[in-house]
């Protein structure tokens, strides 16, 4: 195996010669040589990460001023990403503002892995002026730094309801509790905030919506919502709001989020405490959906006529 | 007798018969082989205890069978309509239709009540800080090497079959990306992080192969590259000490 210093050297003589080469390229050479050509230099890139940080950030910012390809150019990035140097955030930064999109949107999930909290900051501008990709960018960089806090801003600021979407679902996946309930103190309630709160795995603050009978439709939202999250609790909350319930609404969400859930043993204790005909067969078919074993049960049991 | 070595030992990996027969030499002969050989078992049994997977998996198969039945539910449904509110269909959707939404399913595995369980054992703590840093350090190479050796043998063409893989890989990768946060490194954890987007999108079943292909060749390189810094600093750690 080459050791470390080899493999700089090997990585250094590599680059420069790439370098050199490309200054004096033929666009009429062959392709198999460009992409052996292309193949040495992302060894040669890879080759850079043992380097130290002050000899390597020259070489990469030669290969981000050459005439090379985005590939290259986006594992250049990766590099650079991995250099500890104020001029290689600066560098990374620049990227991200002007010239090729492609590039201009690696740069940007580089400064995420960068996790620099000044670049981060200046990712508020470029999403704020950036097209949709851009934007995605953006959300993906801050999700890749934990930054939840920029995510909730953007949440909070978003001129339209995509843009709020989008954020939101970011923060579920970050599992910004904190931030989402933020969001919903703000007074605007969007659907959107249910979700993230199932996905963000928030059961207080969807068991207190599920609870809370003051917009049906809302409530409905959250009991099934209550389902994602899963777990004795939600299963419990589930059975309390079916048996609780006069309204058909309410009980279907409660046995959707039983279903989503897996909540069988719960359904078959309803199939079975139900003295309702249209109930039973309505919870029958819910185990069949649920592929559960107990269903057999229960079908033995009609047939031969008991409960 | 380095430590790689001893670990292609431990799982009786990637060592040819006379050098298995050379480690089974030093191991007998030399007692401060036999010293780090067994302090390496301990370690490597505690990153392999069943516990450390169990949690996920299991959440794993719960959220898989979840959309299953939302959507045999949602096709129930759309036999008989009703005016409600169809989360179901949401979480169907979400599982499907795009990367971003896959993402977000994901993070409900580990952002749920279990996120405390599973990963916090990588902190071995009978031992040394020295040997918990060694120990996470050996875990997250191996997990890239084997990352690598899966996407690089991975089926293009089989859709289901590469969304499972992948699908498998971003657990993994979630739960070295808790320990890495959990051992101070929160380089490595954001670097992990930002493997996710893009395995999400090579899990897609609409990808292009070429854009599959485009995306194993990233994963790749900064796979390499990650494995390589680790190699460096964890040298530059034994040449220190």
């Amino acid at each position: 195996m080459m050791n470390t210093p080899t493999k700089m050297t090997v990585a250094l003589l590599a680059l420069i010669a790439m370098s050199a080469s490309y200054a004096q390229s033929d666009v009429s050479e062959a392709n198999d040589t460009a992409d052996t050509s292309e193949a040495l230099k992302i060894a040669a890139l890879e080759a850079l990460i043992v380097a130290p940080p002050e000899r390597a950030l020259p070489l990469v910012t030669k290969v981000l001023d050459s005439n090379n390809n985005n590939e290259i150019k986006s594992r250049a990035l990766f590099i650079l990403s991995q250099i500890d140097l104020p001029e290689a955030r600066q560098q990374l930064l620049d990227v991200a503002k002007t010239g090729d999109d492609e590039l201009r949107q690696e740069a940007v999930r580089m400064i995420g892995i960068g996790g620099d909290a000044d670049a981060l900051a200046g990712l508020a501008d470029m999403y704020n002026s950036g097209d949709e990709n851009m934007r995605e960018a953006v959300l993906e960089a801050y999700l890749i730094a934990g930054d939840t806090q920029a995510v909730a801003n953007i949440a909070a600021s978003a001129k339209n309801a995509d843009e709020f979407e989008n954020a939101v679902h970011m923060l579920g996946a970050m599992g910004a509790q904190d931030e989402l309930r933020a969001l919903r103190s703000n007074g605007v309630f969007p659907d959107v905030l249910i979700e993230a709160f199932a996905i963000s795995g928030d059961l207080e603050s969807l068991r207190e919506l599920a609870l809370d009978g003051s917009d049906t439709q809302r409530q409905a939202n959250a009991i099934e919502a209550l389902g994602i999250v899963g777990g004795d609790e939600v299963d419990q909350t589930l059975m309390q709001i079916y048996q609780g319930t006069d309204s058909a609404e309410i009980r279907e969400s409660a046995l959707s989020g039983m279903l989503i859930s897996g909540y069988d043993e719960g359904v078959l204790e309803l199939y079975r405490a139900s003295d309702d005909v249209g109930e039973k067969r309505e919870l029958l078919e819910m185990l069949t959906i649920m592929d559960s074993d107990r269903v057999f049960e229960v079908i033995d049991a009609a047939l031969a006529g008991d409960r | 007798m380095n430590d790689d070595t001893l670990v292609l030992y431990y799982y009786n990996d990637g060592l040819s018969d006379r050098e298995r027969r050379q480690v089974e030499a030093a191991l007998n002969s030399d007692p401060a082989v036999a010293a780090r050989y067994e302090a390496l078992c301990r370690q490597l049994n505690d990153m392999a205890d069943p516990a450390l997977h169990a949690v996920p998996a299991h959440t794993l198969q719960r959220w898989h069978d979840s959309i299953d039945r939302a959507a045999q539910m949602e096709r129930n449904r759309q036999q008989q309509p009703t005016p409600s509110f169809s989360l179901p269909s949401f979480v169907w959707g979400a599982a499907i239709t795009a990367a971003l939404a896959i993402g977000i399913a994901i993070g409900v595995f580990f952002t749920s009540a279990d996120t405390n369980a599973p990963i916090a054992d990588f902190r071995v703590a009978d031992l040394q800080p020295q040997d918990n840093a060694t120990a996470f350090t050996r875990g997250v190479k191996m997990y890239l090497r084997d990352t690598q050796q899966e996407l690089s043998s991975m089926p293009v063409d089989t859709a289901a079959d590469r969304a499972m893989l992948i699908l498998q890989i971003v657990e993994q990768n979630r739960l070295f990306e808790r320990a890495a946060e959990q051992n101070d490194s929160q380089s490595l954890a954001r670097v992990l992080r930002a493997f996710e987007p893009i395995l999400l999108r090579l899990a897609a079943d609409d990808i292009a192969p070429e854009d599959a292909e485009a995306l194993r060749a990233q994963l790749a390189f900064e796979l390499n590259v990650m494995l390589t810094k680790l190699s460096r600093d964890a040298s530059k750690d034994s040449q220190s000490t």
